[in-house]
């Protein structure tokens, strides 16, 4: 997701074509192409320029619903409704991929979760991150927390530094709660990444962006990736 | 002497009037058909091979219209020519270069995945979303979006405006 204002003009986007499985648009206004994974104008009158990441998550809709009560979602288009998958998933992963990299230990369809900080690229895979929420990782010298939410769907990246010191999280969930605590200050943290009870009450830890996708198409566009192992 | 004959002199113009026809013609065909070959989907592109479909393709609809014009010019000079045959066959590479004219016009990725021309959002107690269904979401100020992406999935881009601010939700 991408802020469209380009040197004060606001851009209007539309498809224009695909690149190895991953989709190309060009602005109304200029005709520049533009790459979706990378917000990269690659070719046409404002070629080299960026368009800037928006901070934005992909989560179930319950837990959006319980987060934003007075969000508005997006209404489907009655004529098109028959074209809406809701088997997307699995019917996008059976997809054929045009590109792969092999002798990595990953599979070109294995979903990752991906980031960017400093330079510095980095792949978790989805199975690991299912399994081992909440993961603690350090990149670029950054200390970060994965972790997925109560609705075992949705995720989210944060610093985890409190006041500029590190910390550990630990989750502790039953049927009815799920919270997450931090070894600093043994204080209680909701999903959003803020302090709900505890010495660090009403702080919230900074958001890292990261981006779900497949592993041949961040691999292509992070060449020098690492992929985390546990 | 024979070369001053009339038909030995029309033989060289009309041969030089077909090359520049084949040439328009097939510059014309190629304008739309180089691009839309190399960006088509479930295929590897190269890198080089994306730059030139994106350089024709960036050309193409004023170089279709000026070799449209050109081929067109041509044949009518060809037609009192040539007999029954050449003129069916100048019909019909002139349909096919007036078909590369007008699918250097159109955006026919937008036919297989259709834009949403004007966004529209409810509620979500009026959304009939299952609580497990995966959202994009997004927040500016006071103003929070979802945008379902078995939709997005489908439309794959769309232009909004969140809290003020013009964003472009891509999946």
């Amino acid at each position: 997701m991408w802020t469209r204002t380009v040197n004060g003009t606001a851009l209007h986007f539309y498809l224009a074509g695909i690149n190895n499985q991953n989709f190309l648009m060009r602005d109304q206004e200029t005709g520049t192409w533009w790459q979706q994974i990378t917000g990269k104008a690659i070719y046409g009158p404002m070629r080299g320029a960026a368009l800037k990441l928006v901070p934005s998550d992909e989560l179930s809709f319950g837990e959006w619903r319980a987060e934003f009560p007075s969000g508005q979602v997006l209404a489907p288009v009655a004529k098109y409704t028959k074209e809406y998958d809701p088997n997307w998933e699995p019917d996008v992963a059976k997809l054929p991929v045009v590109i792969s990299f092999p002798g990595t230990e990953l599979k070109s369809r294995d979903v990752v979760i991906g980031l960017t900080i400093g330079g510095s690229a980095r792949a978790y895979p989805w199975e690991t991150l299912a399994k081992q929420s909440p993961i603690l990782d350090r990149v670029n010298g950054t200390p970060l927390l994965f972790v997925l939410g109560p609705d075992g769907k949705s995720f989210r990246v944060f610093v985890s530094l409190i006041d500029g010191h590190d910390a550990e999280f630990f989750l502790q969930t039953d049927a009815h709660s799920w919270i997450l605590l931090d070894s600093l200050t043994n204080s209680q943290w909701n999903f959003q990444g803020c302090a709900t009870s505890g010495l660090a009450k009403g702080r919230c830890l900074d958001r890292i962006p990261a981006l779900k996708d497949y592993w041949f198409d961040w691999r292509n566009y992070h060449p020098e990736t690492t992929i985390y192992k546990r | 002497m024979p070369q001053n004959q009339p038909e030995e002199t029309g033989r060289p113009a009309s041969g030089w009037l077909w090359t520049a026809f084949s040439v328009c013609a097939i510059g014309a065909i190629a304008l739309f058909f180089i691009p839309a070959f190399i960006i088509r989907p479930f295929t590897h592109q190269t890198a080089r091979g994306l730059l030139l479909a994106m350089a024709v393709r960036q050309r193409a609809p004023l170089g279709t219209l000026i070799s449209g014009i050109a081929c067109l010019a041509l044949s009518l000079a060809l037609w009192g020519t040539v007999g029954r045959w050449r003129k069916a066959l100048l019909v019909l590479t002139l349909a096919v270069v007036a078909f590369s004219a007008v699918m250097s016009r159109l955006n026919y990725f937008e036919w297989m995945f259709h834009p949403i021309a004007g966004p529209q959002f409810i509620a979500q107690a009026e959304s009939k979303l299952d609580s497990n269904e995966m959202i994009m979401s997004v927040r500016f100020g006071g103003d929070a979006r979802a945008y379902p992406i078995s939709q997005m999935a489908y439309h794959h881009v769309l232009n909004d405006v969140v809290g003020g601010v013009p964003i472009v939700a891509t999946y």
